[in-house]
This record gives structure tokens, C-alpha cells and sequence, in this order.
């Protein structure tokens, strides 16, 4: 299911204009903002970054393949989540407070130690946990500057742009309902006046 | 000019409820320059809502979703196409595109089966008919708003719109 295969969601966008040499430059920004994993060892609890179309595990982008044919530069977006559920969590540390008690043959932890053994639980946690995968379809026709995201959430639709923006240094803007106009030719004086337009009423008894 | 949303939202409704009637009033055929008569059906879902803060919508499910009751009546009480799934025929070729008006997301696409042979040439394909499919929707919609800017041509068509929305519902 995706731009390549099967049914597809997608929204759309349109970039502003392509540097000179922007094949190098391109590759150059892929790979800065390449996906690195989650170390769970750390508190980092979310990861995004670039990777290859073909390859969730591969971030390593080279001018040669960047485009195919039809001069479309396809990649994805990954971003990887690992947040342990706070109702996990607190079930996990309630037992280990329960044992160590036993263990200090005490009635209850101090609030010191509670803290702390929370830290532990949840690091112990995080490092026997999956990070949660998300993988974004991206097309984007570098001759026309139209780019497509295989995703219809505003949430993945922001994490999409900020990453576009921040990595490419191009802007990229929502192809809407008067954007489209413009990217389908129509001269913006003409766009501006559709300012001037009230909805209509189709449902008028007839005169 | 900026998209502005809330401001400009009408004019999705309003596209998407004009295809209907451009439709049905004309044996399932629309009329667009340069890629000339398209036939377009309403499948599956259909989801109409009135405008203004407080949002009445209707969402019909059935295999014709335009032709139903429920779908005819929302339009006599005032409401317009918000959402729906349109079934594209450009001569040999099929699409199917959930089409959100306001927002214009493209849901659920189903493009007509590959030709080409292996993986690189099956991409390729599939990015023409992403094309081709765009450009259909994009030619609809250009010509809806060249008709609604240009009030000559316009007021036949809301006086025809205003009297086949009575007619349907009756």
C-alpha cells in the first residue's frame, strides 16, 4: 500500500525553487538528516530522519540513485517512538517496590528511593522494548517542485514539513484550494479576486 | 494571496456538490478542457455538511450514494458535498479518488492496473497515473472556478444548480 503499490492517502505540497546542483546538495541534506536509532539506554523518546524508499534500515543517500527516470526523488520518513506507557510503568515499579520491600524487610520505600527505582524500572523497560515505526512515502517531482506525502495526519503532515524545511532549506507550502489555482496556472490577479466571492445558496426555493 | 482555509472552504463544497449536478445533468459526463468528456460517478460514501460554525453532516454509504433519499434531501436543507468518492473513467481508464473538499486530500486512490514490466518501469507507471489522476481532478476543479468567477457564465448555472436541487429532492 503506498505511492508504488496498491490503494494510496496522500496530501499534497509544493516546494519553492530548486538549486543549482541541488542533486549533490540534496544528497548531502538527506544524509545530515539521516534516520539514526533510538538508543534505549538514553530518555530519547522520539527519532525521525531520512531514510531509503526501498530500505527502512538503510540512510545512506548517493546523488547516482537519488532520482529515477521520470525525475521523481522518492524517500521516506521514519520516525521511530519508544515510550513506555505510563499505566506499564507504574504496574512495573509497584512490583519491584513490592519486592525490594520484601527483600529490605521494610513496610514501604522512601520517596527517594521510589524515584529512583522508577528511573531503573523504566530504563530496564526501555531497553527490552521495540521502538513504535512509522514509514512516510515521499514523492517529490523535482521538475515541477510537486511533492506528495503518503499520509492524511496533520500531526505526520507538521513533523513532514518542519523535517522538509530544516533539512532541504527549501520552503514548502500545502497544495490547497487556492494554491492549486496557482500551480494549475491562474494568474494571481485573477486568484485575487475570488476574494471577492460569497458561498452560494443552492437550496433557494426557485422564484 | 494566502490558502486560507475557514475563508475559502466554500469553494470546495461548492466544487464538489456542482460535480454532481454537472454529472447527473449530463449523463455522467463532464465536459473539460483539453482532456474533454469525463465521466464521473459518486461511489460508495458521500458526506455532505452544512457551512457555518456549528456543522450538520450527513454521510451516506451505498453503492450510489448520490441517489439515495438521504443524500437529496441533505441538498434541499442546504447542505453541500464535503466529501465523496469519485469514480473517474478517461476513455479506457478507471480511478478511483476519496476527495476531501476543503482540504483536497486525496484518500484511498486506486489507479488503473500496470502495463509495464519490472519494478523500475511499474514506478515510473504508477507516478504517470498519480499525474494523470491529479490532473483530471485539477482540470474539474479549474473549470468549476473559471465558471464561478465569471458571473455571465455562472448565473445560468446556479439558477439550473438551485432548480435541480429542488427537483432531486422532490
Amino acid at each position: 500500500m503506498g505511492i508504488v503499490a496498491g490503494t494510496v492517502s496522500y496530501l499534497r505540497f509544493v516546494s519553492g525553487d530548486l538549486p543549482e546542483g541541488f542533486e549533490v546538495r540534496f544528497c548531502d541534506a538527506l544524509n545530515n538528516h539521516a534516520f539514526h536509532e533510538i538508543d534505549p539506554s538514553t530518555d530519547v523518546e522520539i527519532q525521525r530522519g531520512w531514510v531509503r524508499f526501498d530500505d527502512a534500515f538503510e540512510a545512506n543517500f548517493e546523488p547516482p540513485t537519488l532520482l529515477d527516470a521520470g525525475g521523481h526523488m522518492l524517500f521516506r520518513l521514519r520516525i521511530d517512538t519508544l515510550r513506555i506507557p505510563n499505566v506499564t510503568l507504574k504496574a512495573w515499579t509497584t512490583r519491584e517496590e513490592r519486592e525490594r520491600c520484601v527483600k529490605l524487610n521494610r513496610d514501604k520505600l522512601s520517596k527517594k528511593e521510589r524515584d529512583q527505582l522508577k528511573l531503573d524500572v523504566k530504563k530496564k523497560l526501555r531497553l527490552r522494548s521495540l521502538p513504535k515505526m512509522q514509514l512516510v512515502e515521499i514523492d517529490w517531482n523535482v521538475s515541477t517542485g510537486e511533492v506528495r506525502l503518503a499520509a492524511t495526519s496533520k500531526a505526520i503532515a507538521a513533523q513532514f514539513i518542519d523535517a522538509f524545511e530544516k533539512s532541504f532549506e527549501i520552503k514548502l507550502d500545502p497544495v490547497g484550494l487556492l494554491k492549486l489555482l496557482a500551480l494549475r496556472g491562474m494568474k494571481e490577479d485573477d486568484i485575487d479576486a475570488l476574494a471577492r466571492l460569497e458561498p452560494e445558496r443552492f437550496h433557494l426555493i426557485r422564484r | 494571496m494566502q490558502d486560507s482555509r475557514d475563508r475559502f472552504a466554500f469553494l470546495g463544497r461548492e466544487f464538489l456538490t456542482w460535480l454532481w449536478f454537472a454529472s447527473e445533468t449530463n449523463n455522467g459526463f463532464v465536459a473539460v478542457p483539453e482532456l474533454g468528456n469525463v465521466r464521473v460517478e459518486f461511489g460508495q460514501r458521500l458526506t455532505l455538511e452544512s457551512a457555518g460554525n456549528v456543522r450538520e453532516g450527513s454521510t451516506v454509504s451505498a453503492d450510489a450514494p448520490s441517489q439515495t433519499e438521504e443524500a437529496r434531501t441533505a441538498l434541499r436543507v442546504g447542505k453541500k458535498v464535503a466529501r465523496a468518492r469519485l469514480l473517474l473513467d478517461l476513455g479506457e481508464r478507471h480511478f478511483e479518488v476519496g476527495l476531501d473538499a476543503e482540504t483536497l486530500t486525496y484518500a484511498g486512490v486506486k489507479l488503473p492496473a500496470l502495463m509495464a514490466g519490472d519494478d523500475a518501469m511499474k514506478t515510473e507507471e504508477r507516478l504517470r497515473l498519480l499525474d494523470e489522476v491529479e490532473n483530471v481532478v485539477d482540470s474539474l476543479y479549474l473549470t468549476f472556478v473559471n465558471l464561478r468567477r465569471d458571473e455571465a457564465q455562472w448565473e445560468p448555472v446556479r439558477e439550473a444548480l438551485r432548480a435541480w436541487v429542488q427537483e432531486v429532492a422532490a
